[in-house]
Parts: structure tokens; sequence; C-alpha cells
């Protein structure tokens, strides 16, 4: 479009200009600030850099004697040297990066380094600090290695391209026998219709402390939704020789809802195989025991998974959104529940929006002990998790189906035996 | 104790013959108990209440209501497809 043509659409008097005149652009900045400005390094992304620059991969050594042999202690939740039992912990996210303020300011979506798109290999090579072997660690499953020829413990700590290495990690804090007796308390309240081979090979000491993969996400966002409510009129009823029928009367309103709101830390699942929930899988009991701490999760520090497995993220920002944008559409419907007092015959809700201001996306490791039963004739996979942090556990015990439906026919024949009796006496 | 049970369905029902549907006691109560053992065993319907246990900061709900229409005479005691609890049944998207 022309100039011509775009002061004719606005309707304004065209002027004429001297196109070699300088254009107006505001008072001349000073020399220090024009320096600083053509100096100035390109704009950063808006993804919050959370690289631990105290650690580098390789040998990570303890700060009062130097040994590599460094491991979680959770009874403390600190980390703590085998050698000379010095004591320190990571500093913790929320304070180190800023994550409880300026959820209300949040524009666009905001993601941390560790959360960033996944690709590259999951093999990476360690040279060893102290002796300079190459180790070789799959990432995909350890973050430390032992270094074959000098013994060091060796440590993947800065970002990798492919998921592994997260923001902040929310160390163990219940030990394995606290787990144990969580799991076995769990499992000895539902013996009686268990599976006799489960309860035959059930093992509690094997349960496992697994590093899930998780992203804590930040959000602003505004919901709205329109539908259908009724609230009742009138009611009566109607006899028809021996049968009485009860009628309503109601009046119908289009009902439009709208909230704005905050979220902190809303946690999602950042591993595809653990992000399904269907009838052929147990990963609801996992989710079920969300939500941790996350406010006490620390910098990222591989020793803090010594001892421990974990499971590498591949999932992608981008494709977990919808599944944002739908929990975000939920939280919305709780909150403007309680305005809908009025229609005491229901609301159907037909339509709805979200608009997901803004949001901040950081990955994070969070600690679950997992105990774990494969039921072969159903092929099914059963856990029974305990959250590591606060101690809620929830669990799937295998039914033996002939001892259900024996329960069921017992009652509802018992059940019958009353009707039938009850019929009889009133005949 | 059953049987002052027995005795006090027999006694609400007194008068006239007890209604049939009562047969359907038997069947009903097992199938309850199949459910509820199930779920109790396998808890295949739990999940993480994120709507009550994340930290949220919520401004006032802001809305509007008017009436479209007046049902004069219904059997239904609520409205078709009430899904206003059902935080995680999605509907259409507007926009």
């Amino acid at each position: 479009m022309t100039q011509e043509a775009d002061g004719d659409a606005q309707g304004q008097p065209q002027q004429d200009r001297d196109p070699d005149a300088p254009v107006f652009d505001g008072p001349p900045l000073s020399l220090e600030e024009e320096l600083a400005a053509a100096r100035a390094e390109p704009e950063a992304g808006p993804a919050i850099d959370t690289l631990n620059e105290s650690l580098a991969d390789g040998v990570n050594r303890c700060p009062k004697c130097g040994s590599t042999d460094v491991r979680l202690r959770g009874s403390t939740g600190q980390l703590v040297c085998l050698f000379c039992r010095h004591e320190w912990q990571e500093a913790r996210v929320e304070e180190e990066l800023g994550l409880g303020v300026g959820i209300d300011d949040l524009e666009g979506t905001v993601v941390a380094g560790g959360a960033a798109t996944i690709s590259g290999d999951d093999v990476m090579t360690l040279t060893c600090g102290g002796c300079g072997a190459s180790v070789v660690v799959d990432t995909a499953h350890a973050l430390n290695a032992r270094c074959h020829w000098c013994r060091h413990t060796l440590n993947v700590n800065e970002r990798t391209s492919n998921g592994a290495v997260p923001d902040a990690v929310l160390p163990f804090k219940l030990t394995h026998t606290e787990a144990v007796e969580r799991i076995r308390e769990f499992a000895s309240k539902r013996r009686l219709f268990a599976l006799g081979r489960f309860k035959k090979e059930f093992i509690p000491e094997n349960v496992l402390g697994v590093y899930l993969p998780y992203l804590v996400i930040d959000a602003r966002a505004e919901a709205a939704y329109v539908g259908k409510g009724e609230v009742q009129t009138r009611r009566w009823t109607e006899k028809v020789g021996d049968n009485s029928t009860t009628y309503y009367a109601a009046d119908v309103y289009r009902v439009d809802r709208s909230v704005s709101f905050t979220v902190d830390d809303l946690t999602i699942e950042g591993a595809a195989g653990r992000a399904k929930f269907d009838a052929r899988t147990t990963n609801n009991i996992i989710n079920t025991v969300l939500p941790f701490d996350t406010k006490n999760a620390v910098k990222w520090n591989s020793s803090y998974l010594v001892g421990f497995t974990s499971e590498k993220r591949d999932l992608d920002v981008g494709a977990l959104q919808p599944v944002l944008e739908s929990q975000l559409l939920s939280i919305g419907r709780s909150q403007v529940h309680e305005s809908l007092g009025k229609f005491d015959r229901g609301v159907r809700w037909e339509g709805e929006q979200i608009d997901v201001g803004g949001s901040r996306w950081i990955a994070m490791y969070l600690p679950v002990w997992l105990y774990s039963y494969y039921q072969e004739d159903t092929e099914m996979l059963h856990y029974i998790a305990v959250n590591a942090r606060t101690g809620e556990t929830m669990g799937s015990v295998p039914v033996a189906q002939w001892k259900l439906i024996t329960a069921a026919l017992t009652v509802g024949t018992f059940l019958e035996g009353i009707a039938g009796a009850i019929l009889v006496a009133t005949a | 104790m059953i049987d002052q049970a027995v005795m006090a369905v027999v006694m609400a029902t007194s008068g006239d013959s007890a209604p049939i549907w009562l047969l359907a006691a038997g069947p009903a109560g097992a199938v309850a108990t199949y459910w509820s053992l199930y779920r109790y065993y396998r808890n295949n319907d739990k999940s993480h209440a994120f709507e009550r246990d994340t930290l949220i900061k919520a401004q006032p709900v802001e809305g509007s209501e008017e009436k479209v229409d007046h049902i004069s005479r219904t059997r239904d005691s609520d409205i078709d497809g009430d899904n206003s609890e059902d935080h995680r049944e999605r509907v259409e998207r507007l926009g």
C-alpha cells in the first residue's frame, strides 16, 4: 500500500514532506548511551538460564576434601561426601531464579534452558578429570558413571540437548525403609481379594527410587465459558390411578462466565510413557501422588542422582501446550463453579475458551519410590508409588477376579433373599 | 438387626403390596459390590486433583445470564447433560 493510499484510508489530509529531510526520532541520546547501544549484544531469547556454573561435566569434588564420592543423604536432604562426611546443598531455584514472583506479568512462553526442545544423541563421552580416560555414559538411563580406571565418580552436569539434564531437582526425603513400610501397609490393607501370585511374589524391599521428569509451569490465563442453566420454578405431582408422577417447570438461561487467574507450579508429566492415561496402564497411580513441594527444588547437580535411577524427558513444551490449556480450562471451570448456585437444575457448558497470556516452563526431576509388578495374564504393569517428599502413597493391586465375583454374588444373593422375603410378606 | 431392617421395609410398604423393583436389589448390590472392591484395589479412578492442589490466585468471576426459554412441564428433575461438576470434560473450543 502506498503512503498516499494510507493517508486517504485514514481520512487525514496529506502533507507534502521533503524526502531528504531528517526524521525526528526523539531527543538525542548521550554519547555514553549511544556507545552502550552500539556495543550491546543481541537481545537474548525469553529462556531462563539455569545452568549450574559451579559444576562441569566429569569430576566434581567435595568442596572440603576433594573426594568425588558424593551422594544424597536422604535424612537431611543434603549432599554428603562419603570420605570426609562434609554436607552441603545446592541453592533453591525458587529464589535463585525468581520463580515465585512475576506470574502476573508473564508474557508469551518462557522456557528455561533445561526444558528446551529435545534433539541429539543420548550417548555422551566424558573425559575423566582424574586420569584422562574416556568414559561413555548413556544419558537416557544414567547421569553418573565410575571411571573404570581410577574409580572417580563422573557427573553429567552441563546441559545436554537430549532432555536428560533438567533445570532443577527435588531431592529424595523419604528413605528406602520408610518407603518399604508405606508400600507394605498399603498392600496389607488389600490382601483379601488380591491375586494369589501377587501375594506370593510381593517383596516391597525391591522398591526403586526413581527421579521422574516433569515440567513445572507458572501461567497467567483468562478462561471463558458459555452454556445453559436451568432454574426450577414449580414442582407438582399428578396422580393417574395408582401411579403418581412428579413434574417440573423451569426457566432456561443462557449463562456466560469468565475468570482471570494465575497458577503457580502446575506439574505435568514430561515423559510420553508416563503421560498416557488409559485403561491399559496404571500411570494414573504415579499421577495421583502429585503434588510435590516443588518450591524446595534445588539447582541441578547430578550427584543427587547417585544411587537412584532416572527417566529422561522426551516431551517438548510445544507438545505439552494442549495439556496445559486443558488443565487451565479445568481450573477455570472449578473457579466459576461457585457462581452457579442459582441454577438448581444444573448447568450444561457448551463452549469454552482459554487465553494463556503467559507461561513459564521449568524442567524438574521429582522423586518417587516405585514398586512395580507385572501381571502376566493381563499384560499389565501395576505400580505402587510413594511420593518421596510427602509420603503420599497410591497403588494398583491386581485382583483375583473369581474372588471378587464370588463376593459380589454372595452380597447379591443375600439382598435378593431379603427382597423376596419382603415381597412374600406383603403379597 | 437384619430382621429389624426387613421389618422396617415391610412396615414402610404396609397396606399395599411391595413394589416389584425390590427384585432389582440383588443384581444392583452385586454390581455395586464388585465395582467398589475393584476400585479399592485397582484405584483406576484416581488422579492428581490439580484443580484443588495447585496454588491458584483468581480474580473475581465475571459473567451474566439471560432468560431465553421456559419449560412448562417435564419429568426430568435436572438439566440434560449437566457437566458443571465435570471440570475435565472438554466441550467445544471457541475462538
